[in-house]
């Protein structure tokens, strides 16, 4: 790493240090000038510029009205600094949370805007670093809910950096703005990636009975489309390679309970695993069938349904090594 | 492609097209018709672009309009040297066509930067009320196009945008006069080209050839604005001199050499030939109209302390630069004076210059004649005038064309003349019989303004007459003029002239031709007097005025006490409108009992039992109660109604707001009834209105 990196990286977690003791993170925040900065646009040095050129012309002309002219220009100037303070001052926000996304996949925050004074908020522009811009306003509503977007990356519950909130109402001249932490975190299941169970492998439910799968990659395990058969189960891989509509089957109907397992997928790092088993438990979920999870050091028992799906995916989102306990990463 | 982020909203276009035509117009008149005519089709493609007829130009296009166009410019305004006026034409081409490739909002906000530019550019031609007008209502509308590339769609609107830019600008102009008065006025950082307007210079010329001045008579426009420090001096005293025309060809009258190269500045003479003041001096301010010549007016002998102006060795006051703009100066005049008792050698040569050949032998020999029949040279020059008045003379605006032997058809033949004709033969009978003489070009009179207590001098008031060099007195006016028509110089020229045929013949409709009229005349002078004020306040505060202004305030640290009240003027500007524009933010929503209540609160505050900090309603009640038992039952039954609506059970808040409910409608009486019992009599008057259910 070079030094101006290092410094940088210095640089940027000391503002870090600084922001968390100023505005802290909390799930509900109130603008107002603790935590509202602001400092002049491009345009509104453009501005400037021109207010000097004029005022350089009045002195050399000997122009009042021009002197008039320019100082009218510094007078909005300054006046706006006002209004973009106030366009943002007495707005609250709070994070209502994101719903939890695939890695890779984009998730959106969730921001509850409220108004605590009587003023409208024009052209509130929310977004995270970096990120793509989402627009807000209160103007007669006294509430507004918006989606700001994080493109994911990995798996595990991402923590939303700081937002930023800005506004450049009423003139662009000024930058208004907060970074604020309203400690929002989402829950990133991995990629699903589809792979063959292993042979026909039969997993073991709570040790006593079996079940067997048909892998989709195997022949014996797909059937020629029916008119009737749900969308959802047609092996679109092996549409792709040219070998037809065909549907996945399960096998075991009598049984339909099935225990996934870390052991499924030998020889694939434990990432991939993930994928995988995140893929069965999507097919699963919509196979009508029982499923369990077992990982290493975390098992979860058979169960099917929305509550149950979202327990497993975040097992398999959370999962930290054999510990299994709450991993904490950030995308 | 734009993203929208980047994309110019179709209501900024409309509003940018609007500040743009109105930016324009003025300008109009000085561009060539070409340039016009451009501009107008740009402004129209853009338009067209917009309705979605036409698309942006190709590259092509593009580049052979401005290849064509700028050379174009260049040639027409190369030939005449007006630096200037190219730059302000080349700007509003430049700005035009910008809008042909105008796409995203950084393009617009470079045009709207330029637009402010041009808004100010308007300023180097006129400075009048109506252009100040002009040019804040340019303000407005540049101002609400950039504040609509700012704003949301629902409230990105003709007049939310409007309204919105108006207040902005109210707002700031509070900010704007505390800071024209007191940023510090500098001197110009450096020599600017000069922006010689492509008007020809108006006003007296530093030439005369008789029958020249005449068309001034026509003139009903304004040479410049006197205002004196105590009374005015009598209309027959208000001579305005301005040059000294004495070198005579013939036919025409003008100055001996440029002024400033030949003449020596009269600071650089020995004292005994500066003039000798007698008596008081009249002191006075002049605004001068824009002549693009470098001479102004004054009456003799004047002194002045302007460092841009010079008196020359006739006293005539020269400028530093052409008068290109309004100007201001100030003089002190001293009326009783005495002037060159020494006439020097170089200045007597002058003054008894003829032209060469004997083109006029009858005057001559009637200025032999009459020289020899007088005792003196002021005899001889007082029968000249006596002449003058007492051969059928005419004072007319329009006299016979002169041929070459010009002063004897006038003197003999025509006898028919304006002020030119007898000032000029006056001083050459002077110079036949060797009595140096000069003539004088300048203004004479003024129409008093009695509104606002000053003197107007138009062009029509231009005026001729002569000097004598007398031994002993130095040089003596003579007016000829006044001899053949001394109502001319007592009445006015407007009076005595006002029933000629030539007299403001080029007046057109100017309120001029209706100062019969009483109450027309009336609102003349009142306009008049509006442009005179704020010309001699807003439009010439410089330096000077500041200093002076500021020294009445801060005495003499006028510097440091300009600074401070700069300073606590910004300072004060954020807290006044900071606390306008932020105080409402602060409003917490109550519930309309709970508002009620602390209502209440406040009057019980006033009336001396304030709630203390984290006292509950229930112990403030009882604390009320044994301080004012008298209005212990109403406190108690407000606060349990209080309770009872914003605590116990929480009502639904439309029963309240629409007064079906009991509980709130009980309140309310109760707690406007104690109110009134705890107001004082002014209060309960001043809030009376408010509070009447």
């Amino acid at each position: 790493m070079t030094s101006i990196a290092a410094m940088n990286n210095w640089f940027s977690q000391r503002m870090q240090r600084w922001l968390a003791a100023r505005v802290p993170a909390v799930s509900h925040v109130r603008l107002d000038r603790r935590n509202i900065f602001i400092l002049p646009t491009g345009p509104g040095l453009l501005f400037l510029a021109a207010t000097t050129l004029i005022f350089v012309t009045a002195i050399n002309y000997i122009l009042s009205m021009a002197f008039g002219l320019a100082f009218l220009m510094v007078s909005v100037f300054l006046l706006s600094i006002l209004y973009s303070f106030r366009n943002l001052q007495h707005l609250s926000l709070r994070g209502l949370g994101a719903e939890p996304v695939f890695a890779g996949q984009e998730a959106a925050f969730v921001i509850l805007l409220e108004r605590e004074g009587e003023r409208a908020h024009e052209m509130l522009e929310l977004r995270f670093p970096g990120q793509r811009w989402s627009h807000a306003d209160l103007l007669d509503n006294s509430e507004s809910r918006l989606s700001v977007f994080l493109p994911t990356a990995q798996r595990g519950l991402v923590k939303g950096p700081r937002l930023v909130v800005q506004t450049r109402f009423p003139l662009g001249l000024w930058r208004a703005w907060s970074n604020v932490d309203l400690a929002m975190q989402c829950l990133v299941y991995p990629v699903p990636v589809a792979g063959p169970l292993e042979g026909h492998v039969l997993a073991s439910v709570s040790g006593k009975s079996e079940a067997s799968l048909v892998g989709t990659e195997d022949f014996h395990g797909l059937r020629n489309y029916q008119a009737g058969d749900s969308l959802r189960q047609i092996a679109w891989k092996s549409l792709a390679r040219g070998q037809g509509l065909k549907v996945k089957q399960f096998v075991d109907n009598a049984d339909d309970r099935l225990m996934l397992d870390w052991a499924m997928f030998p020889g694939l790092s434990s990432e991939e695993r993930l994928s995988r088993l995140c893929y069965w438990v999507l097919e699963l979920d919509r196979g009508d069938i029982d499923y369990g999870l077992r990982l290493p050091g975390l098992e979860i028992d058979l169960g099917r349904g929305d509550v149950h799906r979202r327990k497993v995916l975040s097992a398999l989102a959370l999962w930290n090594g054999s510990k299994g306990g709450q991993g904490d990463r950030s995308a | 492609m734009i993203e929208a982020r980047d994309a110019i909203p179709r209501i900024s276009l409309l509003w940018l097209l609007a500040a743009l035509l109105l930016l324009i117009v003025p300008h109009v008149v000085r561009l060539p018709v070409w340039v016009t005519v451009l501009l107008f089709s740009c402004m129209g493609w853009r338009l067209l672009i917009y309705a979605g007829r036409l698309g942006f130009p190709g590259k092509l296009l593009k580049i052979s309009i401005v290849l064509v166009a700028l050379p174009l410019t260049v040639m027409q305004y190369g030939a005449a040297g007006e630096g200037l006026d190219t730059a302000v034409c080349l700007l509003i081409l430049g700005v035009v066509f910008k809008l042909l490739e105008m796409r995203d909002r950084r393009d617009i906000l470079i045009v709207i930067a330029l637009c402010y530019v041009l808004a100010m550019l308007g300023f180097i031609y006129t400075q009048t009320i109506l252009a100040t007008l002009h040019a804040i209502v340019c303000f407005i509308l540049i101002t609400a196009t950039m504040l609509s590339l700012y704003r949301d769609d629902a409230r990105n609107t003709f007049k939310d945008n409007g309204r919105l830019a108006v207040r902005l600008v109210l707002q700031s102009i509070p900010l704007t006069i505390a800071l024209f008065v007191l940023v510090p006025r500098v001197s110009p950082l450096w020599s600017m080209p000069l922006p010689v307007s492509s008007s020809t210079s108006t006003g007296v010329s530093d030439e005369m050839t008789p029958g020249d001045i005449t068309n001034l008579g026509r003139s009903t426009e304004l040479a410049f604005r006197v205002s004196f420090t105590g009374d005015a001096p009598a209309n027959e005293a208000l001579y305005w001199r301005g040059l000294v025309l004495d070198f005579f060809d013939g036919r025409t009258w003008r100055r001996a050499g440029s002024t400033l190269q030949t003449y020596q500045m009269i600071s650089r003479f020995p004292t005994d030939f500066r003039g000798v003041p007698l008596g008081e001096p009249v002191s006075y301010d002049v605004i001068m109209e824009p002549t693009q010549q470098s001479w102004v007016y004054s009456l003799q002998l004047a002194e002045v302390s302007a460092r841009d102006m010079v008196q020359d060795r006739n006293y005539s006051l020269i400028t530093e630069m052409p008068i290109n703009q309004r100007y201001r100066y100030q003089v002190n005049s001293y009326l009783q004076h005495q002037t060159d008792l020494q006439l020097a050698g170089t200045q007597r040569a002058r003054s008894l210059q003829m032209p060469e050949g004997d083109l006029n032998p009858r005057t001559s020999a009637l200025a032999t004649q009459m020289r020899a029949a007088a005792a003196t040279d002021i005899d001889f020059a007082m029968a000249v005038l006596q002449h003058f008045r007492e051969l059928p003379f005419y004072y007319t605006l329009t006299p016979s064309a002169l041929g070459d032997s010009s002063i004897d058809e006038f003197m003999f033949t025509t006898r028919e003349g304006f002020c030119g004709h007898y000032a000029g033969s006056f001083v050459y009978m002077m110079r036949e019989v060797g009595i140096p003489a000069r003539v004088v070009v300048g203004y004479q009179g003024g129409e008093y303004n009695p509104y606002e207590d000053y003197t107007l001098v138009y062009q029509y008031n231009a005026h001729a007459w002569a000097e004598v060099w007398i031994e002993g007195e130095g040089w003596v006016r003579f007016d000829p003029t006044a001899a053949v028509a001394p109502e001319r110089i007592t009445l006015g020229v407007e009076t005595f002239f006002q029933d000629q045929p030539g007299f403001m013949e080029d007046a057109g409709f100017s309120m001029m031709r209706f100062r019969d009229t009483q109450w027309l005349n009336t609102v003349r002078l009142r306009l008049e007097g509006l442009d005179y004020a704020w010309n001699r306040w807003v439009v010439s505060y410089d330096e000077n005025m500041q200093m002076e202004l500021l020294g009445n305030w801060f005495g003499d640290n006028a510097r440091r006490g300009l600074l401070i009240a700069l300073v606590s003027t910004i300072a004060m500007f954020f807290v006044l409108a900071g606390w306008f524009l932020l105080r409402h933010g602060k409003v917490t929503r109550h519930d309309p009992a709970t508002r009620l209540y602390l209502n209440l609160l406040k009057e019980l505050a006033r009336s001396g039992v304030p709630r203390q900090r984290g006292e509950g309603p229930v112990d403030y009640c009882s604390r009320v109660a044994a301080q004012r038992p008298e209005i212990a039952m109403q406190m108690s039954e407000v606060t349990d109604l209080f309770l009872k609506l914003a605590y116990v059970n929480k009502v639904n808040m439309e029963t309240l707001q629409n007064g079906s409910n009991a509980d709130f409608r009980r309140l309310r009486l109760t707690c406007r009834q104690l109110r009134r019992r705890l107001m004082t009599p002014l209060r309960r008057l001043l809030a009376g209105a408010r509070l009447v259910p």
